[in-house]
């Protein structure tokens, strides 16, 4: 029997019953489309992330401490354990180039003069190198010890008259307390600056460790809050404020040097000579890790969940192709007289098996083609809900309809066996 | 022994099904079928008209005896090389048509070629002819549905042909009839007998039967009598067979 002519059999019978064979082909649509989706989610936001990290960032190392169990991103379980006197004497180690503390401060709003705007997030506390030379489109690096800050276009656009260097932002923090800051440079984006702020854009306030944390430290009642000489006279009061999280600048962005500076601040943390060691043990570790590595911690995740979806998918698709081989084996016995006319005029096993099996193939492409519109099309409204530049994975399209194809055989294999060994004669009996 | 003048030869056959007590279905016949004859089969029910149509329709395989069909021994064959025979050499109708439901009238004629691998346009050219001669010309694009009892017996018929078998089954074929389709589809059996095909009709009814050029009587497996039609009543001993 010519394919052509099977396919147009196959077909035939399957336009003969259309609302069942739509039905059945609803499993194959769903796993495929929740596969597309995801694909198509994830590799727009791989390609939103990864199109962000800029390469002078490649040297930098990120420290936190954590319980080893904790799951997630960075910083995630963070507990505050890095004093200044550590930062500096990490500095001070032979590998590393330069070492900040990193710490967000909860704030309640800033204003230009009367204008007042409500900011809780978005204050961040960090060394004057966190912000890189040639990201800044205006300005300067503010100086540790200054009442200075760097401020992304998002902040100064949050005002209605644009904030620019030179400007006097008043910041309220947490409890009220009132703090003045010069702005001194305004950064080129306002995506974050590094993975523990996120990627996303969003305003955002730079500011020196000392004085703005050491004294929001001190506000809680540590000390009288050491002000200006905190970071200067190592083991003032300012030095009982606590960093949540350090980043070390290593010699240079060669995969040695790196290690060597984390390797060294690592021993460094967890010598006795440090102030966090005392923290540190079997529920408090120190993690140090470059933003590639985080991206990839990042990307493990999004892994796992995309196993997890793709886990659930290859259910629906097995159910799908239950479905399938379900319906198909009904459509055999229905249709035991038609298969018995067939042998009886001169249909061969092989003719009858190819028949089935075409339908059941033909019924899992057109879900997978249906299946994957559905997903691109979910997949597009995510990421643009989300905001993210849009990647179709086009040769996922093409393994979604080889999925389709192999669902359709497998599922019509047995039906399609079953009709194949049909006895004409009792088949032509059949009532 | 089979000859080039016999499209069909059985001998010794027999066909037991076993549902408890053994049924002999048939019970040792042999018969020749010369080629281009025209054959009758009748007989009460269950005397085993249908099962002989099997056997020398290639549909089925005898349990004990020999079934040759254009000088080849059906059970020595592969299930295969049956199929192709069948379809090939021989051609149904049945009592009630068997046409698929969801094809046309031209499709269902075209259908067998389907499976010789012919190609379309070979099939359609060809089924429409069979249609033309049957007397549907007008009607090929019809469903068995919207077809009477009659047009739908031709179809079957025409579909027989379609293949340009040596041999054409017709098992009960206007048992489903009223007397004047009847009467047009015994015509066309008798046109196509004309034209040099083997025909083979199992009926009840002795006004079919008189159309053939011998009855052949089945009662209990067994052949009870051949009678010649030109007028001589051929008494057949089945002992004599053995
Ligand atoms: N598949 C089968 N299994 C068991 N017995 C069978 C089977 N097919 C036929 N028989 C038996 O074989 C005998 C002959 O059956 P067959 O169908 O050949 O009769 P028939 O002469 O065609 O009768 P009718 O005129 O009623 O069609 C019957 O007794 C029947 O019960
Ligand atoms: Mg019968």
């Amino acid at each position: 029997m010519r394919p052509g002519a099977s396919l147009r059999l196959a077909w035939r019978s399957i336009r003969g019953h259309k609302l069942r064979s739509a039905l059945t082909t609803l499993g194959v649509v769903i796993g495929i489309a929740a596969v597309i989706a995801f694909v198509t989610l994830g590799a727009s936001l791989q390609a939103g992330i990864i199109g962000d990290i800029s390469p002078d960032d490649q040297r930098n190392v990120y420290g936190w401490a954590a319980d080893p169990d904790t799951e997630g991103g960075p910083l995630a379980g963070a507990q505050p354990i890095f004093s200044q006197d550590d930062l500096e004497s990490v500095e001070e180690l032979e590998e590393v180039e330069a070492a900040y503390g990193y710490a967000p401060i909860q704030s309640q709003s800033v204003s230009d003069g009367d204008e007042q705007i409500a900011q809780g997030d978005g204050l961040i506390a960090s060394g004057p190198s966190y912000i890189r030379e040639e990201r800044l489109a205006d300005g300067r690096q503010f100086e540790m010890g200054e009442r200075e800050a760097v401020i992304n276009p998002a902040a100064a656009e949050q005002f209605e008259e644009n904030v620019t260097v030179g400007d006097e932002l008043t910041i309220t923090v947490i409890g009220g307390e009132q703090t003045t800051v010069e702005v001194v440079g305004i950064t080129d984006s306002s995506e974050g600056l590094s993975p523990f702020e996120g990627f996303e854009s969003s305003p955002r306030i730079y500011v020196p460790t000392d004085p703005y944390y050491v004294e929001q430290a001190g506000g809680f009642g540590i000390g009288d809050g050491g002000g200006e000489d905190g970071a200067e006279t190592n083991g003032g009061d300012g030095a009982d404020a606590r960093f949540i999280a350090i980043i070390v600048e290593a010699e240079s962005t060669s995969e040695a040097d790196i290690d060597a500076a984390r390797e060294s601040t690592v021993a460094y943390l967890e010598s006795d000579a440090a102030d966090a060691s005392e923290f540190l043990g079997d529920d408090l570790e120190v993690t140090f890790q470059t933003s590639t590595e985080l991206l990839q911690q990042l990307q493990d995740i999004l892994d796992l969940l995309q196993n997890f979806i793709v886990g659930i998918a290859a259910i629906s698709l097995l159910v799908g192709s239950i479905g399938i081989a379900n319906i198909m084996l009904v459509s055999v016995t229905e249709r035991t007289r038609e298969i018995g006319i067939m042998k009886a005029v001169g249909a061969q096993n092989r003719d009858v098996l190819g028949l089935f099996l075409t339908e059941a193939v033909i019924l899992g492409i057109i879900g997978a083609i249906l299946g994957t519109a559905l997903g691109l099309v979910a997949g597009y409204l995510g990421a643009w809900y989300i905001d993210l530049p849009l990647v179709y994975p086009y040769e996922y399209v093409a393994l979604a309809i080889a999925v389709g194809i192999l669902v359709g055989i497998l599922s019509g294999l047995y039906p399609a066996w079953r009709a194949a060994r049909t006895d004409p004669i009792d088949a032509l009996r059949y009532e | 022994m089979a000859t080039t003048d016999t499209a069909v030869s059985l001998s010794n056959v027999r066909k037991t099904y076993r549902v408890g007590e053994p049924v002999h279905a048939l019970d040792g016949v042999s018969l020749e079928i010369p080629r281009g004859s025209y054959t009758a089969i009748m007989g009460p029910s269950g005397s085993g008209k249908s099962t002989l149509m099997n056997l020398v329709g290639c549909l089925d395989t005898p349990s004990e005896g020999d079934v040759f069909i254009d000088d080849r021994n059906v059970g020595s064959l592969s299930g295969r090389e049956r199929t192709r025979l069948r379809g090939t050499q021989v051609g149904f109708v049945f009592q009630t048509f068997n046409l698929m439901p969801r094809l046309t009238a031209l499709e269902n004629v075209a259908l067998p070629q389907l499976f010789q691998g012919a190609d379309r346009v070979e099939r359609r050219e060809r089924a429409r002819a069979l249609l033309e001669r049957v007397g549907l010309a007008d009607r090929e694009d019809h469903r068995p549905n919207e077809l009477s009892g009659g047009q739908r017996q031709r179809v079957a018929l025409a579909r027989a042909l379609v293949n340009d078998p040596a041999i054409v089954l017709a098992d009960e074929p206007s048992g489903n009839l009223d007397t004047e389709t009847e009467a047009e589809v015994l015509d066309l059996f008798g046109e196509f007998h004309e034209a040099g095909t083997t025909m083979v009709v199992v009926t009840h009814e002795r006004h079919v039967a008189e159309r053939a050029e011998r009855i052949v009587h089945l009662l209990d497996g067994k052949i009870e009598r051949i009678e010649e039609l030109d007028g001589v009543t051929d008494e057949l001993d089945s002992g004599a067979n053995r």
